[in-house]
């Protein structure tokens, strides 16, 4: 496999702290790389550099071949699409109209209005992520986990090779987890993105990640398969809490043991 | 209401007020008479009605247009064009020229002009401490706009303060806004103006929709943040540093009209630009109808009459037809 994107000394410092790095990092192309980790590892400091939201302080990252800083916002876009985790409470906009903003990064000012392509990419984006029917429906009338189906929609609408979401399933019920757990394995396997994920939860990154980033104080702790660091020692050195596996094999299932 | 049909019915209320204005007024001129090319009429309906109602359509969109951007830019449904300082900016050029005593410079006054670059000063300050530090939050921008409006207010106090009675009069006078103008000079003066910072906007569009989605998420789709925000700044100051120029701080069209529109037309900028424009400009050139006749034949400030019609129907507006929020 050949490598999407690669970060080389990366660094973010905010005054003399140093929050993240320095790190290196290859992502693969057409695999899905989830970054785990405790709050205030730097997941959300290293998505925002690797998406050039964040001027990183230190290092080089190249996307294809290309040095990230020698493209524009729009080039960015149009290769990496961001799903953020933080978004304004209110969003007046209704669902296909937020999705068609994906289309962004392609149409040019110039243009009146969209092209039958950007229609067409809406289309299909709403199809895949299943929503087809809330298409005319204002965001704000729907559930979280409705709602983060429209984000990663718009996200697909953009068709970037390149697909990075934090937290996605962040203050959704476990039913909505589920949903949305399953939306993003059809994603996966359904489309040739090439996905890196931020996540709290460790059964979503077994579930989806070819590979784990366990990040700790900025740094990489250990990368492998959900196998390699889903192991009680590993994870207690990361969140200092204990873990127990309550099934094994390739992909993991981990529960957090308050009682130890 | 389709946002199609909205802004074809807002098209029919700026013609119908664009036509029937101009014959209201302490002299009800009829348009048999202008035809006819009665001399009294006719001066009175070409040489200081027209050229009003045509300020007041230019003046209010230009209101609308700039409060449109900025609640979208600061995501604050309490922006309006004066937010950044820019009234206050105007009013102490304005004051300071009539301090000094008046004169008049290419047809327009030396107060119009001292007001125009009151209002580029201060907003130059604000969008030179933007440009100064690069990833500068929209909220400090907000908190900078107060203080400059603060420190302008405080300047024109001290100048009042050291004025006589008639010239402190005509300072207040001039801080209430007005739309009294004979002759084209001023509606020619605010014409580029208006429309090259309404097209601005309106060429924005895209980038002012992905802004309601979020900064962030308007970044990852590759808005640039830090040109967008001076492109609007740049836009809406132009546009009401001219107005304020001709009839000085008109309130309250800014802030409501906006928030009326988005509930006819909806958020898409697309059709919220035009709907500003001509919604904007209605709305400003009925309540100087107005304030032209109720007193009659004295006439009330304009910017009196907004907040007078405009805060109670904006607040049966917030209360009684809460459906969108």
């Amino acid at each position: 496999m050949t490598v999407l994107l690669s970060a080389r000394g990366l660094a973010w410092r905010a005054g003399a702290r140093t929050i993240l790095g320095p790190l290196d990092l290859d992502v693969l192309r057409g695999e899905c790389l989830a970054v785990v980790g405790p709050n205030g590892a730097g997941k959300t400091t290293l998505l925002r550099c690797l998406t050039g939201l964040l001027e990183a302080s230190g290092g080089e990252i190249a996307f294809d071949g290309r040095s990230l800083k020698s493209l524009s916002r729009r080039q960015i876009a149009r290769r990496i699409a961001y799903v953020p985790q933080i978004r304004p409470a209110r969003v007046p906009l209704k669902v296909a109209e937020i999705v068609l903003l994906g289309r962004y990064p392609h149409l040019s000012t110039l243009q009146l209005a969209p092209r039958k392509e950007d229609f067409a990419a809406v289309d299909e984006a709403l199809r895949v992520v299943g929503i087809e029917e809330l298409r005319g429906r204002p965001v704000d009338e729907l559930s979280g986990g409705e709602r983060q189906a429209v984000f990663i929609a718009a996200a697909l609408a953009q068709e970037a090779e390149l697909l990075v979401l934090d937290e996605p399933t962040l203050h959704l019920d476990a039913r909505h987890q589920h949903d949305l757990a399953a939306l993003l394995l059809r994603l996966k396997e359904g489309t040739d993105h090439t996905v890196v994920l931020a996540t709290h939860d460790l059964n979503l990154a077994s579930l989806l990640g070819d590979r784990l980033l366990a990040l700790s104080a900025g740094k990489a702790l250990a990368t492998g398969t959900p196998a390699e660091i889903l192991r009680p020692e590993l994870l207690e050195r990361l969140f200092r809490a204990r873990f127990e596996i309550v099934r094994g094999g390739e992909r993991p299932v981990t529960v957090l043991d308050l009682n130890a | 209401m389709r946002p199609r049909t909205a802004l074809l019915l807002l098209l029919a209320l700026w013609i119908a007020t664009a036509v029937l204005t101009p014959l209201v007024g302490s002299q009800p001129v009829r348009l048999a008479d202008v035809l006819r090319g009665d001399p009294t009429v006719t001066t009175i309906f070409w040489q200081i009605r027209l050229p009003r109602i045509l300020l007041a359509l230019l003046g209010g969109a230009a209101l609308a247009v700039s409060g449109l951007g900025f609640q979208t830019l600061f995501r604050n449904a309490l922006a309006e064009p004066y937010t950044l300082g820019i009234s206050s900016g105007a009013a102490l050029g304005a004051v300071l020229a009539l301090r000094l005593q008046g004169g008049s410079f290419l047809g327009l006054s030396i107060v119009a002009l001292a007001s125009f670059s009151g209002a580029l000063g201060a907003t130059a300050l604000i969008v030179g401490l933007a440009l100064h530090r690069q990833g500068i939050q929209t909220s400090t921008l907000l908190l900078a706009g107060v203080a400059v409006s603060l420190s302008c207010s405080a300047i024109i106090l001290f100048l009042q303060y050291l004025s006589d009675s008639t010239q402190t009069f005509r300072m207040v006078r001039w801080m209430m806004g007005g739309l009294s103008v004979v002759g084209y000079t001023e509606v020619l003066w605010l014409l580029p103006w208006v429309l090259g910072g309404s097209a601005a906007l309106f060429a924005l569009r895209w980038e002012l929709n992905l802004l309601l989605t979020g900064e962030e998420l308007a970044a990852s789709r590759g808005v640039d943040l830090a040109r967008l925000r001076r492109l609007v700044l740049l836009a809406t100051s132009l546009m009401i540093g001219a107005l304020v120029a001709v009839a000085g701080p008109i309130g309250f069209v800014g802030l409501i009209v906006p928030h009326m529109l988005r509930r006819l037309v909806g958020h898409d900028h697309l059709f919220l630009v035009p709907a500003c424009m001509l919604g904007g400009g209605a709305f400003l050139t009925l309540c100087d109808a107005v304030g032209r006749t109720v007193m009659a034949p004295a006439e009330l400030p304009v910017g009196i009459l907004t907040a007078l019609l405009g805060g109670p129907f904006f607040l049966w507006l917030l209360v009684f037809r809460r459906r969108d929020s």
